[in-house]
C-alpha cells in the first residue's frame, strides 16, 4: 500500500497540481497574446495580428535609457553580491568563529526586512550622509544609480549566500588538503582548486542577484533620485493606457529572457555540479 | 587538525568585507532613523528639536495609521493563509506522490517567481480592469451589457488579496516542498505498518512533522506582503490601500519624514518580534523530533 495517497487521492492531487498551474500561467499567457493584438485597447475582442509594439520599442528612447540603467546597476550590484557573499559562505562553512550564529543571522537579515523599509532607511541614510558633509567638506553624495547598486548588493547578498554554501558544504574539504599537501599555497589551493568547483553555483548566484536587482522596483522609487530604472519606468507608464501596449511588449520580452535563463542555469548548474563531481569524495 | 595559522585567507579577512557592509548599509541606518523618529538629529531645516510626539500619536490610535496597520495584517493574515493551502496539497503531490519528474514539476510551479514581479501584478491589472480581459469577454458574448463592468474586480480588497496571493504562492511551494520531502518514506511506511488509514497517517504523522516548514512558509509570506505598497497600490484603488502605502506617501507625497519614520520602525518591531517567535518554534519543533 502506498502511505502517502490513494488511486483517488494521487488523481486528485495531480489535477489540483494542474489547476494551480493554470492559475499561475494564465495570465502570463494572457499578456502574451495582447501583446500582438492590434489595438491600443487591451480588450476583448481581439483585433488581428500586430508585431508593431515590439517594433516600436525599439524607437522609445526613454525605455531603451532606463534598460541600460537597470542593466548597469543588476551587472554591477550582483558582482559586489557575489563577491561579498562568496567571502562570507566560506567563512560561515569552513571556518568556527565567536558568535557565528549571530553573524550569520546579520548576513541572512536582509531577507527578512521589508523592501520599503529598507528603501526609506537608505533614503534617511543619504540625506543624512549629505547634510553632514555638504556643508563640512562640500562633496555631495546623493542619490541615484550608485545609491541603488548599494540598496541592491545588500538585498542580494543573502541570495547568494543561500546559493553558495549549499555545494560549498558538499565539497569535502579533502580535495584543498590534497592540493596542499602537493605544495600548492593555501592561496592557490583556494584558487585553483576550490572556485573552479564553485563556479556553477557562483554563476547561478551571479544571475539570481541579477534578476533581483533588474526587476526591483520598491527600494529604487525611494532612492534612485533622477534616474529611471526599467521597473520605475514600466510602473510610470503602466498607468497611462496609450502606453500600455508596448509596456507589454517589453515586459514579455523580459519575461520570456528571464524564464529562459533561470531553466538553462539550473539545467546547466545540475550537470556541470555532477560532472565536477566524478571521481571527488563527498564531503 | 591542520596547522590554523597557514589558514588562508583569515576569518576576519573572509568576513569583514560581507559584515561591514551590511552593518554600514542595513543597520546603521536603522539606528538614524530612530535617531530622526524622536527628533534626535535634524535633516531639513523644518524639523523640530527632540520629541516623542509622533510616536504618541501614533500609539495611540489618534492617527488613522493604527487603524490601517490592523487592516493591514487582516490582509497579509488572509493572503498567507490561503497561499499555505494552495502551497500544501502542491507541495504534498511533489513530494510524496509524483515519482519522476516532481523537479521538473517544482521548477514549472517555482519559475514564475523568478521572473518581474511589477509584470505579474500589470497581468492582473490588464484582466481585471473595467475595460480589461474579463469584463470585455463578459460582454462581447453577451453576458453581461457593456459599460455595465463587473466593478469589484478592480480596485477593491479583494483584488489586492488575489494578486499577492498569485505572486507569493510560487514561493511558498519550495519550503513547504523541502519539508515534506525530508519527511522519511520509512516514517509514512511505519504508520502504514501498524494499520493506520491514510488520512490518520495524515493527521498524525505527516502533518505535524511538517508543521515547521508550514510556519516558516507562512511568517515568509507574511512579513513582506505586511510591507507592501506596490500591489495595492496598482490595483487596490482607495479601499485597497494597505500600510505601506502610508509609508511611502509619508515620504514621496506628505514628506512628513518623521511619522514615516516611526510608521517604518514599528513595522521593523513588529517583523522583529515575528522572527523571534517562529525561530522559537522551530527550535522546539527540532528538539521534539527525533
Amino acid at each position: 500500500m502506498d502511505a502517502a495517497a490513494s488511486t483517488w487521492g494521487r488523481r486528485g492531487l495531480a489535477t489540483f497540481y494542474g489547476l494551480l498551474a493554470a492559475f499561475l500561467y494564465v495570465p502570463i499567457v494572457v499578456l502574451m497574446i495582447f501583446s500582438f493584438n492590434d489595438s491600443v485597447l487591451v480588450a476583448f475582442p481581439l483585433s488581428g495580428f500586430t508585431t508593431r509594439w515590439y517594433r516600436q520599442l525599439l524607437e522609445n528612447e526613454q525605455l531603451l535609457t532606463a534598460l541600460r540603467s537597470s542593466f548597469v546597476i543588476a551587472a554591477v550590484s550582483s558582482v559586489l553580491a557575489v563577491v561579498l557573499g562568496v567571502l562570507a559562505s566560506y567563512a560561515v562553512v569552513r571556518r568556527r568563529f565567536v558568535a557565528k550564529g549571530a553573524v550569520t543571522a546579520l548576513l541572512l537579515s536582509p531577507l527578512v526586512l521589508p523592501y520599503l523599509v529598507f528603501g526609506i532607511t537608505l533614503l534617511i541614510l543619504f540625506r543624512a550622509v549629505d547634510s553632514f558633509l555638504i556643508p563640512r567638506v562640500g562633496i555631495y553624495f546623493g542619490l541615484g544609480t550608485h545609491a541603488i547598486v548599494i540598496g541592491h548588493a545588500v538585498v542580494s547578498l543573502p541570495y547568494t549566500i543561500l546559493t553558495v554554501v549549499p555545494r560549498l558544504e558538499r565539497l569535502s574539504t579533502d580535495v584543498e588538503e590534497a592540493a596542499r599537501d602537493l605544495g600548492a599555497s593555501p592561496r592557490s589551493s583556494f584558487r585553483r582548486v576550490t572556485l573552479p568547483l564553485l563556479a556553477p553555483a557562483v554563476l547561478s548566484a551571479y544571475l539570481i542577484a541579477f534578476t533581483l536587482s533588474f526587476d526591483e522596483y520598491a527600494i529604487a522609487s525611494f532612492i534612485a533620485g533622477d534616474v529611471t530604472t526599467y521597473p520605475l519606468y514600466l510602473y510610470g507608464q503602466v498607468r497611462i493606457r496609450i502606453g500600455l501596449p508596448q509596456m507589454i511588449a517589453i515586459s514579455v520580452i523580459v519575461l520570456v529572457l528571464s524564464l529562459l535563463v533561470v531553466v538553462l542555469v539550473e539545467v546547466y548548474r545540475r550537470r556541470a555540479e555532477r560532472r565536477l563531481d566524478v571521481g571527488l569524495p563527498s564531503g | 587538525m591542520r596547522d590554523r595559522v597557514r589558514t588562508w585567507p583569515g576569518t576576519v579577512a573572509l568576513l569583514s568585507g560581507p559584515v561591514l557592509w551590511l552593518v554600514l548599509f542595513l543597520i546603521v541606518p536603522l539606528f538614524i532613523v530612530a535617531g530622526y523618529s524622536i527628533g534626535a538629529l535634524s535633516l531639513f531645516p523644518t524639523d523640530t528639536g527632540p520629541s516623542l510626539y509622533d510616536w504618541r500619536r501614533f500609539l495611540t490610535g489618534s492617527s488613522v495609521y493604527m487603524s490601517l496597520f490592523w487592516k493591514s495584517v487582516q490582509m497579509s493574515l488572509v493572503v498567507s493563509v490561503i497561499v499555505v493551502l494552495l502551497a500544501y496539497p502542491v507541495g504534498y503531490y511533489l513530494a510524496l506522490v509524483a515519482r519522476r519528474r516532481k523537479y521538473v514539476l517544482l521548477l514549472l510551479i517555482i519559475a514564475p517567481f523568478l521572473t518581474s514581479y511589477l509584470l505579474r501584478v500589470l497581468a492582473w491589472r490588464v484582466i481585471l480592469g473595467a475595460e480589461g480581459v474579463i469584463n470585455t469577454l463578459l460582454s462581447s458574448v453577451g453576458l453581461r451589457d457593456e459599460g455595465d463592468p463587473v466593478n469589484w474586480l478592480i480596485y477593491s480588497r479583494f483584488t489586492v488579496v488575489l494578486v499577492l496571493v498569485y505572486v507569493w504562492v510560487p514561493f511558498v511551494a519550495l519550503p513547504i516542498f523541502v519539508t515534506l520531502e525530508n519527511l522519511e518514506a520509512s516514517i509514512l511506511e511505519a504508520g502504514a505498518d501498524l494499520g493506520g488509514p491514510r488520512w490518520s497517517i495524515f493527521w498524525r504523522v505527516t502533518l505535524p512533522l511538517s508543521l515547521p516548514g508550514v510556519g516558516a512558509a507562512f511568517v515568509f509570506v507574511f512579513i513582506p506582503t505586511i510591507g507592501e505598497f506596490v500591489t495595492p497600490s496598482l490595483v487596490g484603488g482607495t479601499s485597497g490601500l494597505m500600510y505601506g502605502n502610508a509609508i511611502s506617501e509619508l515620504f514621496l507625497k506628505s514628506l512628513d519624514w518623521q511619522t514615516g519614520s516611526v510608521l517604518a520602525l514599528f513595522l521593523v518591531g513588529v517583523v522583529a518580534i515575528l522572527m523571534t517567535i517562529s525561530a522559537r518554534f522551530a527550535q522546539i519543533k527540532a528538539v521534539e523530533s527525533p
